[in-house]
């Protein structure tokens, strides 16, 4: 076994190749677990059961959706640009896992330990923009393409406050390094009940629900509007990826908040911390802040194109900036 | 009371034939006949008098087409029934520029009838698909196609209706 | 349904889209080609008859009795009224009186329907506004109204049950007592969808001063039912030509301010409350006797008469001429949404896609019932 260990541990490529094994396979499983819980969240909202057939609960419907997926050919529109319309889901997909990679799960769960992280994360989740703007365009659907045009502009506005919100938490921390982030708050006070930080994870949370197109933001697939959006075109796989990578996105957008402000994998007051009830820790506070954005998309209708663009420049910016203005007085003077 | 004789005497002012009937046997307060030239001045009349255009349809009888509008009003119990006769060639001037909900209900109307809307800027199908624009469904056959004293209602009936009208001043709608 | 639209698009900029038949937002099979610059509709053509019956023909081709079915097919949503207009019509025509057991369970019955309306009707439209929620809540709410018609009418959404002369079956005390409960249920469930969706910000936003219909704009056009009064105009059937016995009953007409989609939204939700009373009152004043008289061999004399109804939508007229047979000679059927919709040209023209979505909503659209 230490052999193993010892071997895996020489061989940092292998170490590599088997954490992105795992890493695919959690997406996939967090696709499924979420694809489920949605949807039962959402009948219970709506006073109904969700699935019910498949295993105990409909437990196994989403895998069975899945393998329905699977099996069902990828139409290509006639007048689409085959390689583009091809390549867009995969783009969605990859960076979400390359995402996950660096993720600190707990103490010692983690694929790659890098010192820009937070970095890292940020420039990997903006490739999701090109791959909607990819698929929309390419599938020569007008539909399609106001769903692209309307995430492209949706996704550049809202990365600012993003970026904004977290620059409060790394002025605090002075590091990039998101496990030295989770160290920082492993005493009894996590980051959000700073009263600046809290102001910061507020408007995180709100920009982070527009940048993963989630309702009440969930403008480039609005239904009513523009039928499905960027993915109207898409069946198949094709369109799995896409569902699988918005999962993921969620995940990835909840782990950040988790990590930042919510104290990552420390449990309260540090306690019980190690390496797998950390990771216990983090997974739940992820699924906590994942279900309360399912509540809030099965309650509220949709805003409007231009609400969604004043909401960003007009509110969430100054405010993120003033913000990050006074926590960089505070750790000045502190 | 009030209301009605005042539209009366405006549209016979206008040499419009106007009269009361007998809302509880024709479901409205004044009926109009009108000829093809007024149509547009009675429709310019009741769109000052506050009226809204509730449709526009025709009848197909010989020796011409019968077109009918009817007009209600928002504020008050009111209902107008006018019916013109169509020129020889099936037209009849147009009243959606005044009225712009008249708008598809002739073109409705042009869909089933082939009645054509002189002045009309939009006489394609409406309910019809192209291929079928030629067809005029409502159109009767020769058989059983009748003349316009064929539906018109009795004269004797008529004598009764405003008989009664006499007696009641105060003219309340019933229900049926 | 034509095949080639009114635009003639020399501006590089601009695009057509085509909204529908098939598009979530449209309700049906109704199409709308947009003319867009960017977002902006620059040019609206509604484009109908993709559902057309020629439900006027199949009037004048059969004897009167026969059309009972067909008046319940245009209006799925709302199809009592459309029951309600063409019998009292013939009865007006023919001078059959109605027991009065009878026309207290037509209102009933009617304002029942108008309930079961509205709720699809703002469930539908919340649905547009992005929000799932409400449209099941709703569900819920028709359900029981459903299943209480069903017990006595036979069918769920179209109805063929009043008859020239009364209607056909009796209401019993199982329809009474879930009227009631019904009643009672619902008023408690109001304010659950005024806290869900009236009172919500987003909601708001998206409806206050969006798609505002004058009361010039909806003479011109003819517009009735919440869509008029949600401009502030107090125009209801059931008040102004009062048919049945709705003179009978204490209600009031919800009116509106702006004329804006939010005006329609809350003018329906009133006018649910309103129905609940006219229900209540009928259920107590509810004489006893005979509901159906069969009337002697009907013909339709020569002449003409016209029957307009207040339906969920709007005004309602049926229009006959006679001509001494039993056939009608002239049917014509005038219905709410055909005026409503013709409405949406100069209602939407420069505003954004979501928008038009927002506001074509809230005129409470039944395609059916426009290509009849």
């Amino acid at each position: 076994m230490e052999q193993i260990i010892k071997f895996i541990q020489t061989y940092s490529l292998l170490r590599m190749l088997l954490a992105f094994c795992c890493l695919i396979g959690i997406i996939f499983a967090n696709a499924i677990v979420m694809g489920y819980l949605e949807r039962k969240i959402a009948a219970r909202i709506q006073r109904r059961w969700g699935p019910m057939e498949v295993g105990l609960q409909g437990w196994l419907q989403m895998i069975l959706d899945g393998v329905k997926i699977l099996s069902k050919q990828l139409i290509v529109p006639k007048d689409a640009n085959r390689f583009l319309f091809r390549l867009a889901p995969l783009l969605c997909f990859t960076p979400v896992a390359m995402v996950f990679v660096a993720l600190p799960i707990s103490r010692s769960l983690y694929g790659i330990n890098l010192n820009i992280g937070l970095i890292y994360i940020i420039a990997m989740g903006s490739i999701n923009v090109f791959s909607i703007l990819i698929a929309g365009w390419s599938s020569n659907n007008k539909y399609s393409l106001f769903g692209a045009m309307r995430s492209v502009a949706q996704n550049i506005a809202y990365e600012v406050p993003i970026l904004l919100s977290l620059l409060a938490v790394v002025l605090t921390t002075s590091t990039f390094d998101l496990q030295e982030i989770v160290k920082a708050q492993s005493g009894p006070i996590w980051f959000v009940l700073y009263p600046n930080l809290f102001v910061a994870f507020v408007i995180y949370l709100i920009a982070g629900c527009a940048e993963t197109n989630r309702a009440p933001f969930d403008l480039p697939e609005a239904e009513s509007e523009l039928t499905a959006g960027y993915h109207t075109e898409y069946s198949g796989f094709a369109f799995g990826l896409f569902a699988i990578a918005e999962y993921g996105n969620l995940f990835i957008m909840a782990s950040i908040a988790t990590i930042m402000f919510l104290g990552g994998w420390n449990g309260p007051f540090g306690f019980l911390s190690g390496p797998v009830m950390g990771a216990i820790w983090f997974l739940s506070k992820v699924f906590i802040l994942m279900l309360t954005m399912m509540w809030v998309r099965w309650t509220y209708p949709r805003v409007r194109f231009d609400q969604l663009m004043n909401l960003a420049w007009k509110y969430l910016i100054p405010f993120s900036l003033v913000n990050l203005l006074i926590t960089a007085l505070v750790v000045k003077i502190i | 009371m009030s209301l009605t004789q005042e539209l009366i005497s405006t549209l016979t002012a206008m040499q419009v034939e106007a009269g009361e009937t007998d809302y509880s046997k024709c479901g409205y307060h004044i009926g109009v006949h009108l000829k093809d030239d007024q149509v547009r001045n009675f429709a310019q009349a009741m769109l000052e008098k506050g009226f809204y255009l509730d449709f526009v349809t025709a009848i197909h009888v010989t020796p011409q087409f019968q077109i009918v509008y009817q007009f209600a009003k928002f504020e008050e119990a009111c209902r107008v029934n006018a019916k013109a006769l169509a020129l020889d060639d099936g037209s009849i001037p147009t009243i959606s520029d005044i009225y712009h909900g008249a708008d598809w209900h002739e073109r409705e109307t042009h869909d089933f009838y082939g009645v054509s809307f002189t002045g009309h800027q939009d006489l394609r199908t409406l309910l019809l698909c192209d291929e079928d624009s030629d067809l005029k469904p409502l159109l009767k056959k020769e058989e059983k196609l009748l003349s316009i004293e064929g539906i018109t209602r009795k004269a004797v009936e008529n004598k009764d209706t405003k008989a009664e009208k006499t007696e009641k001043t105060n003219h309340s709608p019933e229900q049926e | 349904m034509a095949t080639q639209t009114k635009f003639d698009t020399q501006d590089k900029h601009r695009f057509l889209l085509n909204m529908g038949p098939q598009h979530p937002a449209t309700h049906g099979v109704l199409r709308v080609v947009l003319e867009m610059d960017g977002e902006y509709t620059m040019g609206i053509d509604p484009i109908l008859g993709y559902g057309h019956r020629m439900q006027e023909k199949m009037g004048e081709s059969k004897v009167w009795p026969g059309f009972y079915p067909n008046t319940g097919r245009m209006d799925y949503v709302g199809a009592m009224p459309f029951n309600h207009g063409y019998v009292a019509l013939i009865e007006r025509m023919a001078g059959v009186t109605v027991p009065e057991r009878a026309e207290y369970i037509r209102v009933i019955t009617s304002e029942l329907n108008r309930i079961s309306s509205h709720l699809l009707g703002i469930g539908a439209y919340v649905l547009d506004l992005g929000a799932f929620t409400p449209i099941l809540y709703a569900f819920d709410d028709r359900e029981d109204i459903l299943d209480a018609l069903e017990d006595i009418t036979g069918s769920r959404l179209t109805y063929c049950y009043y008859r020239a002369g009364g209607v056909s079956k009796d209401i019993d005390d199982t329809f009474i007592r879930r009227t009631r409960a019904f009643i009672e249920n619902f008023r408690t469930r109001i304010p659950m969808y005024n806290d869900l969706v009236t009172n919500n910000i987003i909601f708001i936003k998206r409806t206050k001063d969006v798609g505002i219909i004058t009361a010039d704009m909806a003479r011109r056009y003819g517009a009735t039912g919440p869509v008029l009064r949600g401009s502030g105009i107090a125009y209801d059937i059931r008040k102004s030509e009062p048919y049945s016995v709705y003179s009978q009953f204490d209600f009031d007409i919800p009116t509106g301010e702006n004329g804006d989609s939010l005006d329609r939204y809350n003018v329906r939700i009133h006018e649910m409350e309103q129905s609940l009373r006219i229900i209540e009152q009928a259920l107590d004043k509810l004489p006893d006797g005979p509901v159906y008289e069969k009337p002697k061999k009907v013909k339709l004399q020569p002449g003409d008469c016209s029957f307009s109804v207040e339906t969920a939508r709007g005004a309602l007229t049926y229009y006959l001429v006679g001509d001494g047979s039993e056939t009608p000679y002239k049917l014509k059927i005038r219905v709410p949404s055909f005026s409503n919709l013709s409405l949406l040209r100069e209602m939407c023209e420069g505003m954004l896609i979501a928008d038009l979505v927002s506001a074509m909503g809230s005129l409470d659209l039944v395609i059916p019932e426009i290509d009849r």
